[in-house]
């Protein structure tokens, strides 16, 4: 039985047999036994800051969607995100479609009455009004945490309102609570685009030869498809994006294409397993092109699966180019100290990708692992170097204890995850953010610009340090920096 | 899809479409975050934190600010097996670890809607680190009891039942000052900041609680302040009830003054109740009124020239709506001749913000302006009639043009349809950065007369 023929799919901690959400040590040490040095499943902190939860993310890609509603069946402030994330959906439908549009969103309230009788009819009724009101091609039911506790069934709701209405309903569950991994987000969202519209796999296919499916969740903004565009067009390509801002209606491409392949590892395999298995579209999920050895492999990834071998041509010559063209930039880089804090892929990639610049990277810290990171974590042990790397989501204490301690010159942190390091009088950088390049060739170049043009004039971190606050007691700057990292299990057992 | 400006919309009944608020912890936390050297402890879900955060930076005015805000606030994450086994162990810790690792004067303790599904008993963990002498105290804030506002209003309860100290010694020249809600009013430092002024100017010192500026020693003290003063028809009124009840303090309630006609109004209320004399407010009020049309007669060649007086749409809460109508009536005259409040109000308190409403713009211009309640969007395309369209088929058609839509980010897209300007002075403000930016007093006046006429010279 496929994975989607559940109503649920089966969380990222239980789906991957190695994950880890708290781990304090380096790269190379991560894989020696011991305590807190090597990764641990069960690894939890007994102090945590605010995390993230697969609501966030999931939000990111289905407010992304055009001629789509997406309806939250929870309490009335779980949607509140989609206020700051409609700057970026504005910003993605007016880079691909020429005008910005607000995303479509509603909220069932549940209140303290709803929480006692259920809210299984008020979100039936919120169903149906929408899809008479606003048309949309799509409705997005979404749980939250409080349907998961109530008892609300939002896939037994959307399965009986169907018949009744003109959109396709696509249950999703976030219910922040169950999963440890805000990653499962990516799950449940390509499980139900899976399970609800895709075409029956019956269905004669097709093949476009030349279609590629790339995998984009949102970590790509549209200048970074661009930049994929321009090399698959010297390949004889077509590039699908899928799924972030991409037409109902055009999903079913996905099933014709020639292969997949993914640009963010730890986003796709759900789905990428399930076009192969349903649709017999092959897939490659190895590489991540950001960094110029990066790309360059993932393009041989591909190169070798679809057999062009002009791919070598391409390559020595995109490369040529750029190494020269960030010549000028590399004398103000050289020997600079870095602190990364993404995604797990992409803050190991973008490690990767400052060594090339000629930083020196001073600690990595990943929201998660799990065993994709394997492939890009192996580049970084081969380098014959070790590296400071701390596995948190989020948590920003960690993060402002080793920085204490650790002084870089420059930090790389994820979009709105930038805050610690400025107020420390660290120059900061966005790791991630769809408004601008990091993917590619181009990309490499985009951020070595940026980089160059943030480190020409630090003043206002500069100030921000000597003025900035952190909410920390001088004693814990004292502390080791994983003091509250541990094993659950030994801590129950104690 | 359907835009604003197809055919009108029945309102959505089962849902709410893009509510302009957040949930109880969103409103709490946003004040918690204003509170002065505060820590907030976040029992909740493990998304909860992020969600605000990001809400907060995209349509809080760019900024995010506080002593301990966004990720950096300690939270319980509740998981799975804490639905089943409780949550109130996982608590008991965080805040010893909280108190450990974070340097606050204050552990405001708010609880999610995981937590209060499931029943943790939160009072008893609270209590234990309160009776130990730790400054630790508790708001109930789940989202499924209420929204920002009602928050907010939790928020000041706990301060005034838990850290507002009794029988504090009388201080003749204090007064509290609430009412703006941190984050929902995006504008709430430059608010709260420009009424201190106004205090000032009649020889006071006000305690306004959030933000840059206020101190916790002098909240703990509060109860000895002359008057409470809530700058809103309903948010904090309920909190000043409590307040005169454990201490004896009264209040009265006054719209947000945005602008001269306002703050006179403001001055003279505020005066009266704190026994200024008649003649030093007058004096007050003459003074500072010159000071502000100095100013103003600057642009009076070119807002004529340019026929800067315009129809205007307002949309706000039941804070924004009004102050800024009022504003534009009364100060720049303006027509705003529709005003929609964005709220989700029960039909007493609508009653209420009406009734005051209206004793306040009696025989005024503002008398003559369209009321509408659309806590969901849909309900505004029913209001906006023939007359506030760009085009018409009529040869001779009353158009209410030249306009200008102030309101939310959201209302950019009916203010494109209505061929109107637009300014972004509501949750959210997504367009806008706003740092110490208030429109409050004479000068919040200024600056907003500022704003508004700059919205529509921008392609000058």
């Amino acid at each position: 039985m496929s994975n989607l023929d559940l109503t649920v799919p089966p969380r990222r901690e239980d789906r991957h047999h190695e994950t880890c959400l708290a781990y304090g040590g380096t790269v190379c040490g991560s894989r020696r036994p011991g305590k807190r040095c090597a990764l641990m499943a069960d690894a939890e902190r007994g102090f945590t800051q605010g995390s993230i939860c697969s609501l966030l993310p999931g939000l990111g890609i289905m407010c992304s969607l055009p001629d789509t509603a997406v309806l939250l069946h929870g309490g009335v402030g779980c949607g509140s995100s989609i206020h700051g994330i409609n700057g970026n959906v504005r910003a993605g439908h007016n880079a691909r479609r020429g005008k910005p549009f607000d995303a479509l969103w509603f909220s069932t309230a549940l209140n303290e009455v709803d929480v006692i009788s259920g809210g299984d009819a008020k979100l039936e009724r919120a169903i149906k009004e929408i899809d008479a009101l606003y048309q949309p091609q799509v409705i997005v039911v979404v749980a939250s945490c409080l349907p998961g506790i109530i008892g609300d069934d939002i896939d037994s709701v959307a399965a009986q309102v169907q018949p009744a209405v003109n959109a396709r309903l696509l249950p999703v569950h976030c219910e922040g609570f169950k999963t440890r991994f805000m990653a499962t987000a990516y799950d449940v969202i390509y499980h139900a685009i899976g399970r609800n519209l895709l075409p029956a796999p019956d269905e004669k296919i097709i093949r476009e030869e030349k279609t590629i499916n790339v995998m984009n969740v949102g970590s790509m903004g549209r200048i970074d498809e661009i930049e994929i565009e321009r090399l698959f067009e010297e390949l004889g390509l077509t590039a699908n994006f899928y799924p972030v801002f991409a037409r109902p209606e055009s999903f079913s491409r996905a099933t014709r294409a020639a292969l997949s392949i993914s640009t963010c590892p730890t986003h796709d395999d759900y789905f990428l397993t399930h076009l192969e298995e349903k649709f017999g579209v092959p897939y490659l999920i190895r590489n991540m092109p950001i960094g110029i050895a990066n790309t360059s492999a993932w393009l041989r990834d591909l190169a070798e699966k679809l057999k062009l071998p002009q791919v070598e041509k391409l390559i020595s010559a995109e490369e040529a180019e750029l190494r020269a063209a960030l010549q000028e930039f590399l004398p103000l880089f050289k020997d600079k100290r870095v602190f990364l804090s993404a995604g797990e892929y992409r803050s190991l990639a973008t490690a990767s990708l400052l060594k090339e610049l000629g930083f020196k990277i001073a600690g990595i810290r990943s929201f998660h692992y799990d065993n994709f990171a394997e492939v890009e974590l192996e580049k970084l042990r081969a380098g014959g170097e070790d590296f400071t790397w701390n596995v948190a989501n989020v948590q920003p204490f960690e993060e402002a204890n080793l920085l204490k301690k650790v002084k870089p010159d420059l930090f790389l942190g994820h979009w709105h995850g930038n805050q610690t390091a400025g107020r420390l009088g660290i120059p900061t950088h966005v790791i991630y953010n769809t408004g601008y390049g990091y993917i590619g060739y181009r990309g490499v170049y985009d951020l070595a610009r940026r980089l160059h043009r943030k480190l020409s004039n630090t003043a206002f971190t500069d100030r921000l340090g000597k003025y900035g606050r952190l909410p920390y007691r001088d004693s814990w700057y004292q502390e080791e920096p994983f003091a509250y990292i541990r094993s659950k299990n030994a801590a129950n057992a104690e | 899809m359907t835009s604003i400006l197809d055919e009108p919309l029945p309102p959505l009944v089962s849902a709410l479409e893009r509510p302009r608020w957040s949930c109880a912890l969103g409103g709490a936390l946003a004040a918690v975050g204003a509170l002065p050297r505060t820590i907030p402890v976040m029992h909740a879900g493990p998304g909860c934190a992020s969600n605000f955060t990001w809400m907060q930076n995209g349509s809080g005015g760019l900024a995010t600010g506080g002593y301990c805000s966004g990720l950096a606030m300690p939270g319980s994450n509740l998981q799975d097996s804490e639905v089943v086994f409780g949550g109130h162990e996982r608590l008991g810790e965080e805040l010893a670890n909280a108190i450990k690792i974070m340097d606050g004067d204050l552990y405001f303790v708010l609880t999610g809607c995981v937590p209060e599904v499931i029943g943790d008993d939160v009072d008893a963990v609270v209590a234990e680190y309160a009776n130990d002498g730790k400054p630790v105290v508790f708001a109930s804030t789940a989202g499924f009891k209420g929204n920002s506002y009602f928050g907010y209003e939790q928020v000041l309860k706990t301060l005034f039942k838990s850290v507002v100290e009794k029988g504090a010694p009388k201080q003749n020249d204090l007064v509290n000052v609430w009412g703006v809600p941190p984050t929902q009013d995006v504008f709430w430092r430059g608010n709260l900041q420009g009424v201190a002024r106004l205090l000032q100017l009649l020889g006071f010192r006000a305690n306004y609680f959030f933000g840059s500026g206020a101190d916790l020693d002098l909240i703990k003290k509060s109860a000895g302040a002359r008057l409470n003063i809530v700058l809103s028809d309903l948010y904090g009124i309920e909190a000043a009830e409590l307040f005169k009840e454990l201490h004896g303090v009264d209040f009265i309630s006054t719209p947000l003054p945005f602008g001269a006609a306002a703050t006179e109004k403001f001055l003279r209320t505020v005066g009266a109740a704190l026994k200024v004399s008649g003649e030093a407010v007058e004096k007050i009020i003459d003074a500072e009124g010159r000071r502000h049309y100095e100013y103003l007669e600057g642009l009076l060649e070119v807002f004529n020239d340019m026929e800067a007086q315009r129809y205007a749409i307002v949309i706000g809460d039941a804070n924004y709506a009004f102050a800024t109508a009022d504003f534009l009536a009364e100060d720049l005259g303006f027509l705003p001749d529709l005003i929609a409040v964005t709220d989700d109000l029960t039909a007493e308190k609508r009653e209420i913000l009406l009734t005051k409403r209206s004793a306040r713009v009696a025989g005024r211009y503002g008398e003559k302006s369209q009321v509408v309640f659309i806590a969901d969007g849909a309900h505004l395309t029913e209001a906006v009639d023939d007359t506030w369209r760009a085009e018409s088929w009529k040869k001779y058609h009353p158009a209410k043009r030249p306009a200008i839509v102030v309101g939310s980010s959201l209302d950019r897209g009916l203010a494109a349809a209505l061929g109107a300007a637009h300014l972004t002075v509501a949750f959210p403000v997504s367009n806008r950065a706003v740092l110490n930016r208030g429109y409050t007093g004479y000068d919040g006046g200024l600056t907003l007369a500022e704003d508004v006429i700059s919205s529509f010279i921008a392609a000058r």
